[in-house]
C-alpha cells in the first residue's frame, strides 16, 4: 500500500490530470448554473503535510466557508470544497446580487446558494473520476460550516491521519466577469482506496 | 504577548517562565495545556486523534495518549514534579454534522475521551476545560502565569 507520499512521478503526474479534468467539469457546470462564462486556470495539484498545506490555503485562522462530502462505494474518503471570500462574492453577485464584506452576512439563503455550488463542483469532478476510473462513487449529502480555515482542513486530515501526515489539495482559478479568483479542493481517499484508483487508471507500480 | 511559540498541528512546544504558546484553529483536535507552576514549565500540545496505533509510532504528538505521556516525560526531564503538574484542555468540537455516518462527525468527542483517560492515569489533575460544540478555537497559553485564552469566531475571548 502507497501513502500519498510514496508515489512516484507518473503517478503523481495521473493524479494532477485527474484534478485537471475534474476542475474543468466542474467551471463548466458552474458556467451553467451562473449563467456566464467561467474558465479555468491550470490546477496545481500538490500533496503536502498538514501544517504546510493550511499555510498554503491562506493561514488556520482566516475564516471560510467550507463544503464537504463523503464518498462511499468503491472508493471511500472525503471531498472538501474550500470557499473563500473572493470566490464567495462571485458566486453571490451572480446569483442574488449581492456581496458580502463578512461572513456574518451568510443567511440561509446565502448559504445554501453556497452548499449548492459546492456539492455540484464536488460531483461534476467525482463524476469525471468515476468515468476515467470506471468504478462506482457514491456522494452523500453536503455539510456546511463557516469557521476558520484550519479547524475546516483537520476534517478530512483527521479521518485518515492514522494512515498518512500527507493531504492531496488542488488548487485553481476561477475566471468570471474579468474576476479572477482562488478555489480549493480537497480531495482524501483512504491509502487503500488510492491505491485502488491508481490501479484502475493502470499506473499503480507495485 | 509579542513573543509567541506557535505549536503546528501533531506538535508540542515548552516555555519556561516567560513566552506565550498559541496553536491556532482546534476544530475536532484537542489543545492540552500542562503547567507544573512552582518552577512555571509549561506544554501545549495540539493532538488530533485519540489512541496511537502506528506501528513506528513516528510522531507521538498526534495522538492524545502518546502526546501526553511524551509531554509529561519532557517536563520531568526539565525538572517538572508530577504531582504539581495540572491541565486544561480545550477543542474536541463537531466542524460538520454529515447525515449518516460514524466516525466522521465523533473524532473530536473521542478525541475528549482519550485526553480524559490520559490524564486520569497519569494522575493528573484536569483544572478547566472548553470542549465539544461547533465551533472552531485558537487556544493561548502564557508559560508566566499558567493561564489559558480560547478566542473563537464570533464569540467572545474566554479566558480560564
Amino acid at each position: 500500500m502507497k501513502t500519498f507520499d510514496e508515489l512516484n512521478i507518473l503517478e503523481l503526474d495521473t493524479i494532477r490530470e485527474i484534478g485537471s479534468i475534474g476542475t474543468g467539469n466542474a467551471a463548466t457546470a458552474l458556467s451553467n448554473m451562473l449563467g456566464c462564462e467561467v474558465r479555468i486556470d491550470v490546477p496545481e495539484v500538490r500533496i503536502m503535510e498538514y501544517n504546510e498545506a493550511i499555510d498554503w490555503i491562506g493561514g488556520p485562522e482566516a475564516i471560510t466557508a467550507g463544503v464537504l462530502v463523503r464518498i462511499n462505494g468503491e472508493v471511500n474518503g472525503i471531498m472538501l470544497a474550500v470557499q473563500q471570500i473572493e470566490f464567495v462574492n462571485m458566486i453571490l453577485s451572480r446569483i442574488l446580487g449581492k456581496e458580502i464584506t463578512n461572513y456574518d452576512e451568510l443567511k440561509e439563503l446565502e448559504s445554501s446558494a453556497l452548499v449548492e455550488v459546492g456539492n455540484i463542483t464536488i460531483s461534476t469532478f467525482i463524476n469525471a473520476l468515476s468515468s476515467l476510473a470506471d468504478i462506482t462513487m457514491h456522494l452523500t449529502v453536503p455539510a456546511f460550516a463557516v469557521d476558520m480555515q484550519g479547524a475546516i482542513l483537520t476534517v478530512p486530515m483527521a479521518e485518515f491521519g492514522g494512515q498518512s501526515d500527507y493531504i492531496m489539495t488542488i488548487g485553481s482559478n476561477f475566471i468570471c466577469d474579468h474576476r479572477v479568483v482562488p478555489y480549493r479542493l480537497l480531495l482524501s481517499p483512504d491509502v487503500r482506496s488510492l491505491n485502488f484508483l491508481l490501479k484502475k487508471l493502470g499506473v499503480l507500480d507495485e | 504577548m509579542n513573543d509567541k511559540i506557535v505549536v503546528g498541528i501533531a506538535d508540542m512546544k515548552l516555555a519556561q517562565r516567560q513566552g506565550m504558546l498559541i496553536t491556532y484553529a482546534l476544530g475536532s483536535c484537542v489543545g492540552i495545556c500542562l503547567y507544573d507552576p512552582v518552577i512555571k514549565l509549561a506544554g501545549l500540545i495540539h493532538i488530533m486523534l485519540p489512541l496511537n496505533m502506528e506501528t513506528g509510532r513516528k510522531s507521538p504528538m498526534k495522538y492524545a495518549d502518546t502526546g501526553i505521556r511524551e509531554t509529561l516525560r519532557q517536563m520531568e526531564q526539565k525538572g517538572a514534579s508530577r504531582s504539581r503538574i495540572v491541565a486544561k484542555i480545550a477543542g474536541g468540537a463537531r466542524m460538520f454534522d454529515v447525515p449518516g455516518n460514524g466516525s466522521l462527525g465523533n473524532i473530536g468527542q473521542r478525541n475528549i475521551e482519550a485526553v480524559h483517560m490520559t490524564l486520569k492515569r497519569e494522575n493528573i489533575k484536569l483544572l478547566r476545560e472548553d470542549v465539544g460544540g461547533t465551533v472552531a478555537r485558537t487556544l493561548l497559553f502564557d508559560a508566566s502565569s499558567g493561564q489559558a485564552c480560547i478566542r473563537s469566531y464570533g464569540k467572545a475571548e474566554v479566558i480560564f
